[in-house]
């Protein structure tokens, strides 16, 4: 108990000096100081039994106190960021927006397959044929029979055609246990149109059925109700007490066709034509070179005439058809700088030429801050158009009218801003300016100026916006001020707080 | 900060403590019976708002009592005003903590 008493003290000034490295270096001895000189009055010179003068108890203490002023610390430094007019408070408005945005679009399941591309792989002559336009993308429209149809028709069009429909089914995962996944009904020709390369399957340990459909498993799939076992593929599994066997399991990003699929069961022909000829799927079709003159992109009608009546087919391009939102931006943005300069004046004003060590400085970080609005406008109006448009269930057409016109409106308002809010803001801190005051008479205009002044709260400079451009003071003009007019100036900056 | 602030019971102590002589932060965890993780951040949150003022005792001090210098508090005029207002809204915090004053009055 004696050789504890004894070696009290020096715990609580371990842990005072633990505390203290919360606290920033220039502080540290300060602080350390006190509290040893009050653990030191404590453990020597109090008389007092109390239990707070218990030293490793008194020293604990140092941590919610070192703590505290680390907090207030940072709050001291973060306020002047968050004050309202700084450039900081704009970027982190501007960035939270954003994320927002992004948030947003990765919620709605819609949304969220045009910001990811959906097919990212594929070769460049993949075409998708769809029965309803754009919504074909999203929905199967071209019945079997048209599928089977097509494979001799269209021979001279297309070199393959591949076609899947996707169903629930019952498959039998493992003992005694069935789950209900989505399992796809494709054509076993699916993944060589597609190019995707599909493993060679290990030797089976059990036999398979002579002629059994071969089941590609979704790595989604694989990973849920397999439990990503490594020794699956070759195995038999059971689909609605059909036996198959599993094939391979697809990557991640070779995951993301149409139809929210988790396997794809790969029939042959004479299988597939056992289902209902009006059954609706995807086909996926590999365009002849001869049949389409490049460039291939966009979207191609196909006329296909039966028994008197024409039906149409649009061909999408599948590279085209997965950069589609992003060239719809591209398009709303190219139609908004051109629609800009109708809507608002584009220089930015006249600013003094400094000659000093600063100037670089002083004319860098007014246009990277320019520059950084305009690429967070973008990041906050591209997810943002996204999910408007294509996050309800719009058809095709009116998702893509909706994106164009959403992201043209809300690009031109913003850049809009973008240009005004910077003629309003001080070059030296990058606050906007405060005060407007009108000066002079409209009726002196030609003797005299008239117009508005502003000025920075932190004494930088005065800003003078003439009411009426003429040809000596045609945009507004920027007046720095010098030293020694901060005494005027109430928001001077300040050293930064410590403690006291 | 304004004479009207609100101050917790807690800092009204601490307050009243420095006020009554205790200056030293350890006096003052002895005279309100508070552990030294309430003290300390509460007598910075004062110091921060100017309520008190902290200064280190002379080295002469200290090396006469063969001992490291500590750092003492004392109240603003900020402080004494608040002070003032806060005995409107805790009547026994004089009594609880009486200033040596205060003794020598009720002793007469």
């Amino acid at each position: 108990m004696k050789r504890l008493r004894f070696y009290t003290p020096s715990l609580a000034q371990i842990n005072i000096s633990a505390a203290s490295l919360m606290l920033p270096r220039r502080d540290r001895d300060d602080w350390t100081a006190e509290w040893t000189a009050e653990l030191y009055h404590l453990c020597y010179c109090s008389a007092t039994h109390k239990p707070q003068a218990d030293p490793l108890r008194f020293s604990l203490g140092a941590f919610p106190d070192a703590f505290w002023i680390r907090c207030n610390l940072l709050r001291s430094a973060a306020l002047p960021l968050l004050q309202s007019g700084s450039a900081a408070r704009c970027g982190i408005i501007l960035s939270a927006l954003a994320a927002v945005g992004f948030l947003l679009c990765l919620c709605l399941p819609r949304a969220r397959t045009a910001l990811l591309p959906f097919h990212p792989f594929g070769p460049a002559d993949l075409v998708m044929i769809s029965g309803a336009s754009y919504a074909g993308a999203q929905a199967p429209t071209i019945p079997l029979e048209n599928y089977q149809e097509w494979q001799t028709d269209t021979a001279k069009l297309f070199s393959q055609l591949a076609w899947y429909r996707p169903t629930i089914k019952n498959v039998y995962v493992t003992h005694r246990h069935t789950a209900r996944l989505s399992v796809a009904l494709a054509s076993n020709n699916l993944f060589r149109v597609l190019e995707v390369p599909l493993p060679a399957a290990p030797a089976a340990p059990a036999a398979p059925a002579p002629n059994s459909p071969r089941l590609i498993l979704s790595r989604n799939a694989w990973r849920t109700w397999y439990h990503s076992d490594a020794h699956l593929v070759g195995s038999t599994a059971s689909i609605d007490g059909r036996p198959v066997t599993i094939a391979a399991v697809l990557r991640d990003d070779h995951g993301r066709l149409p139809g929210k699929v988790q396997a794809w069961l790969l029939e042959d022909q004479l299988s597939l034509a056992q289902l209902p000829p009006h059954a609706k799927g995807f086909v996926f079709a590999r365009i002849r070179n001869s049949a389409f003159p490049a460039p291939r992109g966009g979207i191609r009608v196909m006329t296909d005439a039966r028994d008197g009546v024409t039906h149409c087919f649009d061909c999408i391009s599948v590279d085209w058809l997965a950069r589609q939102p992003t060239s719809n931006f591209l398009f709303a943005l190219l139609l908004a700088c051109m629609a800009l300069p109708a809507t608002t004046a584009l220089p930015l004003g006249d600013y003094p030429r400094r000659r000093d060590r600063l100037a670089l400085g002083f004319h860098t970080r007014r246009w990277v801050f320019l520059a950084l609005k305009f690429v967070l406008v973008l990041a906050v109006v591209y997810p943002a158009s996204i999910a408007l448009a294509w996050g309800p269930s719009f058809t095709g057409s009116t998702a893509v009218f909706l994106q164009v016109a959403t992201a043209f409106l809300a690009l031109l308002f913003a850049f809009r801003w973008i240009l005004q809010d910077q003629r309003r803001r001080c070059p030296e801190c990058l606050r906007l300016l405060s005060n407007p005051a009108r000066v002079g008479q409209a009726s002196c205009n030609f003797l005299s100026w008239n117009g508005t002044e502003l000025f920075c709260d932190r004494g930088h400079g005065l800003l003078h916006i003439p009411e009426l451009a003429t040809s000596w003071f045609s945009t507004q003009r920027w007046l720095c001020l010098d030293s020694s007019w901060l005494c005027l100036f109430a928001e001077t900056p300040s050293p930064s707080p410590g403690m006291v | 900060m304004p004479v009207d602030a609100k101050l917790s019971h807690t800092a009204a102590m601490i307050l009243q403590a420095i006020h009554a002589g205790h200056i030293y932060g350890f006096s003052v965890m002895q005279m309100t019976g508070l552990p030294s993780g309430t003290v300390y951040p509460a007598m910075r949150r004062l110091e921060r708002d100017g309520l008190i003022l902290s200064k280190w005792e002379q080295q002469s001090i200290a090396d006469a009592d063969q001992r490291p210098p500590r750092k003492y508090y004392r109240l603003t005029r900020d402080g004494r005003a608040t002070l003032e207002a806060v005995y409107q809204r805790y009547p026994l915090l004089e009594k609880m903590i009486p200033t040596p004053q205060s003794k020598v009055e009720q002793r007469v």
